[in-house]
């Protein structure tokens, strides 16, 4: 009863005198408010008031208007006004900032808003009626709409992540937003994807599928480029989003050609040194040096690294970032950047890496770019990031690229014929390595063991490398002076762990470079103290182990051809010395350090100090291959030097794995072989294919012809001989000759026709002749008709003249003439003339013709 | 590598019907035995060549499975073409066509091109759907339809070429609306008239042109 009657008062507008009514109370007073009052204008107020409380009173508002707001969000579509109070009031109950209002109290804790947002999004619904709100076209409702669901998924991202993909087209519909020619909904709807394209790759895949490559580079391009305000940068962090890690979105990056957008947005403008690098262009070129790396970053697919590399190239987006490298007046974070960016785009990219081999330097003299890098990768004065930039970008420049190995270790060896008075790569490492600076010697170890990565011939070369001493004696080699140094106590830790890598790389699959350690003063004995010292930092633990690394590199590759430093004698020194088992033990260090790790992840040097610069990436891809093939073979020997395991090898399974290389050998060039003619082949193949192709159009182009000049003969012949028009008998010869051709053709038809003709005369002739002779015949045979007849009445002459003499006759002969007469009737009843002829053999004659 | 258009497309069809594999027949001239289930899409492109222009076909490679077909049916709207894919070995994968169409249908814009794909046809011994069936249900439901087989290559660069000359045709006819993106259909950059200084086309053009005219 009492709640209802404050709840009147409040609806009322007055209030208790004297007493204020806490936070709790107003609010649920507007609460009633909103939910029981039937005018539109009254919710309207309460709304507005509710929005007003929020910032102060938040945990008040959101605990009991969440459900009232929803409602008015159901119910009250048709006001924009109500809507955007409502939506406003969510947003501030669910956001994760901090207001000013309530910096004071202390009931708000910093994950409040995320608890809220927890309360919100458990009715998927109230996420769909928001989204809902995305379509309406009012200014603070679409906005105030975008607003909170961006502050929902910042809070709650992979919930509201699979809310906005399961609710129908929602990816879709945010995405129209971005076409919004309101400035704000457009900038605050990139804010929103965002937060919604975070680690979801699905959703990135759709975003970039509705055009935003397209949609993006519009606005940074409206927006001025690297000039724009922190819309270019929103766009930059947006597109980084959508291709981090996003294989398929990188291809289609670069099948959309949008690489070729993104490169002449590195052009610095002339005057950049005049106008300078503000804080906002700063920011966007970080992002767009990060969105090229983000396309060649060596953990990407092999085949899109490799792709969106030659388009770098090809769209000359490498050469802006190698003017940026080489211009003044560049800071030095974004110096940094575009260092580890060339790094990447020429990692492992031979045209790429030659490329940068020729970039020069604006010095005078002039020198080449990696001189320069180099240059201040020694230089203790540079800040560790460049410096470490530097080594990065120095090993992928010689990363799978021999020939670029070979032109440092070239400059090094007595027979380069490089001028002195210029620097070269390889004195400077020189330098770096024997400076006093522990960052130089650590940089330059590094940077020349990769020179040495999967290159045996040039670690046979770098063998050959004398330093001159001071003082006029004899000139030592390199490898001997890496091992003078590490010897030394003032060489430093960090430095020892860089000559340690360089060596061990040096000796892996090197015999030769085993023998020559071997021979140097003092390196064995030094490895067996170190192993043997009891020491308890953690960082001495790394080098004992990196010293048993080296020395099992020296048993393992070693060739035996030096006395009493083969492989059994290494290991009677292990075993008496040092003991197998702790050996293997010391070895093991090495992976154990938590510096291996670090630098097993990423080709990348990232060190936040210098104290963390120790292992380098490709030591440990050596590390991780050699290791248990090391502890297998030191454990494996016994205490006489007898090596026990299958990987020391008989002298006949020697033999055999002898005859067997030299098979693969043979195999192998047989494969070039091979390779070299079907490369020929291929290529004979593609010129045969040419010329096929060229006769088959001429011989169509013939053909052509000849229908043509047919037709024209046609034409002539049936204009009966006219002879053809002057245009047309300035032809060429070959139609003349097809012509004659043509002519010949018929006369010869010609003649063959007269022929038949003159055949069917002749037959015409004689069928004339038997019809001539037939008809003779037959006037013959009409002759002797008549004659018969002529002969025929006179026989009847002569009967009628018997018959009157008959009675006499028949007296005489009378039983032969009755029996011939009755016989007659007999036989032949029809009334026919031929009939009374008696059978008179005189009459026989003419009885036959009749029967015919 | 410039183009006088390009088409967006998109792959459906239930799982291990062989979406993928005929997507890196057409793009890689490749047969993958096994192969990776797609999670998700996957995307590819390749140029083609149809009444003498270049054409450059993207296409997006969607997972067949139920999980992922909210996924899928974002891809809809933005594609020109759709190759909806069964497999001619099991007779389930084309008992559900009509659930893909009425999908496609529902999500796509009216004038998506959509080709009905048979595929594994080299497994002829092991057929469970006539040919006959497929051509009846295209006929019925006016697709175009062929059956391919993205093992032996055949039929699969038809399967693609003759999806997009559908498409090229239309645009001929003037039905498709080509300066609007969101049908999939992009003007290469070499045909666009507009000033190359102004990249916006497709969204920004309202702006553009408003400015110009
Ligand atoms: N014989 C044959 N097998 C195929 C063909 N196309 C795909 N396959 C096989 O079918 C299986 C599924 O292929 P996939 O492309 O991953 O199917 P998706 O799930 O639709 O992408 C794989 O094992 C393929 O090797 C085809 O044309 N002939
Ligand atoms: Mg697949």
């Amino acid at each position: 009863m009492e709640f209802l009657k404050s709840g009147i008062k409040t609806v009322l507008g007055s209030t208790e005198p004297g007493q204020q009514p806490s936070a709790a109370e107003t609010v649920e007073k507007l609460v009633d408010r909103v939910y029981s009052s039937t005018l539109l204008e009254d919710r309207r107020d309460a709304c507005r008031a509710l929005k007003a409380l929020s910032r102060k009173y938040r945990i008040e508002v959101g605990a009991q208007g969440m459900p009232p707001l929803v409602q008015v969000l159901q119910n009250d579509g048709q006001d924009a006004e109500i809507i955007s109070y409502a939506l406003d009031t969510l947003c501030n109950i669910v956001t994760s900032e901090e207001f000013d209002e309530e910096a004071d109290n202390p009931t708000v804790s910093v994950n409040v808003g995320e608890q809220f947002t927890e309360m919100f999004i458990k009715t998927p619904e109230n996420v769909s009626l928001v989204m809902g709100y995305l379509e309406e076209y009012d200014f603070r409702v679409r906005r105030a709409a975008i607003q909170l669901i961006t502050s929902l998924i910042a809070n709650k991202t992979r919930e509201l992540q699979e809310l906005v993909l399961v609710s129908p087209m929602g990816v879709s519909k945010l995405m129209d937003l971005l076409t919004d020619s309101r400035e704000v909904i457009r900038n605050d709807v990139l804010l929103l994807l965002i937060e919604l394209t975070k680690g979801n790759s699905n959703i990135q895949k759709i975003v970039a599928f509705e055009n935003a490559f397209d949609r993006l580079f519009d606005i940074v391009h409206d927006e001025g480029c690297s000039d724009g305000g922190i819309v270019v940068e929103d766009c930059l962090i947006l597109l980084l989003n959508l291709l981090k890690n996003n294989s398929s979105n990188q291809q289609f990056f670069k099948e959309g050609s949008y690489i070729q957008r993104l490169a002449p947005m590195f052009v610095l403008a002339s005057d950049v040194e005049e106008t300078g690098w503000t804080p906002q262009k700063v920011s966007n070129f970080h992002c767009m040096l990060q969105v090229v790396r983000a396309l060649v970053t060596p953990s990407n697919q092999q085949q899109v690294v490799t792709a969106c590399q030659r388009v770098m190239q090809k769209s000359q987006l490498l050469q802006g970032l190698c003017d940026i490298l080489m211009s003044s007046g560049v800071p030095a974070d974004i110096l940094t950047e575009t260092i580890n960016a060339v790094a990447e785009v020429v990692r492992g990219d031979h045209e790429n890496q030659d490329e940068l081999s020729h970039v020069m330097a604006p010095s005078s003299p002039p020198r080449p770019a990696i001189v320069v890098l180099l240059m201040s990768m020694i230089n203790e004065k540079q800040l560790l990031a460049l410096r470490s930039a530097v080594l990065y970008c120095f090993e992928c420049f010689l990363y799978r690229n021999p020939d670029g190995q070979r032109a440092v270790v070239q400059t090094l060896l007595p027979s380069s014929t490089t001028d002195v008075s210029s620097l070269s790569t390889g004195q400077l490492l020189c330098t770096g390595l024997f400076s006093s600076d522990t960052l130089a010697n650590w940089f330059s170890a590094v940077a020349i063991m990769h020179t040495l990565v999967d290159n045996v011939a040039l670690k046979e070369e770098l063998l050959r490398v004398l330093l001159a001493t001071p003082g006029g004696h004899r000139p030592i080699t390199l490898l001997e002076q890496c091992t003078n140094l590490m010897q030394q106590e003032r060489y430093r830790l960090q430095s020892k762990v860089g000559l340690l890598m360089l060596l061990s790389v040096w000796l892996a699959h090197c015999p030769g470079a085993v023998k020559a350690l071997l021979e140097t003063q003092g390196t064995m004995a030094y490895l067996t103290a170190q192993l043997c010292a009891n020491e308890h930092d953690e960082r001495e633990y790394l080098v004992q182990g990196m010293c048993a690394f080296l020395m099992g590199l020296c048993i393992q590759f070693n060739d035996n051809s030096l006395p009493n430093q083969r492989r059994e004698d290494i290991s009677q020194l292990i075993i008496k010395r040092i003991g197998q088992e702790t050996f293997c033990n010391k070895l093991s260090e090495v992976s154990r350090h938590e510096a291996y790790s670090r630098a097993c992840k990423q080709a990348q040097i990232r060190a936040k100090s210098a104290g963390e610069l120790l292992l380098d990436y490709e030591y440990c891809k050596l590390y991780k291959g050699l290791e248990a093939l090391i502890a297998k073979l030191v454990s494996g020997f016994d205490v006489d030097g007898i090596e026990l395991t299958e990987l020391t090898l008989s002298s006949e399974a020697s033999a055999l794995v002898a005859q067997y290389k030299g098979i693969i050998r043979g195999m192998d060039a047989q494969i070039q072989q091979l390779q070299q003619s079907v490369k020929e082949l291929e290529q004979q193949n593609g010129e045969i294919k040419q010329q096929l192709g060229q006769e088959q159009a001429l011989k169509s182009q013939v053909s052509d012809q000849i229908t043509l000049l047919k037709a024209q003969l046609l034409a002539a012949t049936s204009g009966t001989g006219q002879t053809p028009a002057p245009g047309t008998t300035t032809n060429n010869e070959e139609e003349l000759n097809a012509a004659r051709y043509q002519t010949n053709m018929y006369f010869a038809e010609n003649i063959r026709l007269t022929k038949e003709l003159e055949t069917l005369r002749q037959q015409l002739q004689a069928e004339k002749q038997r019809a001539d002779d037939a008809s003779q015949a037959l006037k013959s045979t009409q002759k002797d008709q008549e004659d018969l007849l002529e002969l025929l009445a006179d026989q009847e002459a002569k009967i009628a003249r018997y018959e009157e003499q008959l009675p006499t006759t028949t007296i005489a002969t009378p039983s032969a003439g009755s029996e011939s007469e009755t016989t007659t009737a007999a036989t032949n009843p029809m009334p026919q003339p031929t009939s009374l002829i008696p059978t008179n053999p005189i009459e026989a004659a003419p009885e036959t013709e009749s029967n015919r | 590598m410039s183009y006088a258009y390009l088409f967006k497309y998109i792959i459906i069809g239930d799982t291990g019907v062989g979406k993928s594999c005929l997507l890196l027949q057409f793009t890689d001239k490749r047969f993958q035995p096994v192969h990776d289930l797609t999670i998700g899409v996957e995307f590819g492109a390749r140029m083609i060549t149809i009444d003498g222009k270049q054409i450059k076909l993207q296409i997006w490679d969607t997972a067949g499975q139920e999980a992922f077909r909210s996924i899928t049916r974002s891809y809809y709207r933005g594609a020109a073409g759709a190759l909806l894919v069964y497999d001619i070995t099991r007779r389930e994968t084309f008992n559900h066509l009509t659930t893909w169409l009425e999908d496609a249908r529902q999500h796509s814009n009216s004038n998506m091109v959509i080709m009905l794909i048979g595929n594994k046809s080299d497994l002829d011994s092991r057929r469970e759907v006539k040919k006959e069936e497929g051509e009846a249900f295209a006929r019925e439901h006016g697709l175009v339809f062929m059956e391919t087989s993205a093992r032996t290559a055949a039929n699969v660069e038809e399967a693609f070429i003759n999806t997009a000359k559908e498409i090229y045709e239309k645009i001929q006819e003037g039905v498709f609306d080509i300066n609007n993106e969101a049908n999939g259909i992009k003007i290469g950059p070499q045909a666009s008239p507009t000033n190359p200084s102004l990249p916006g086309s497709g969204g920004a053009a309202g702006a553009a042109n408003s400015g110009c005219c």
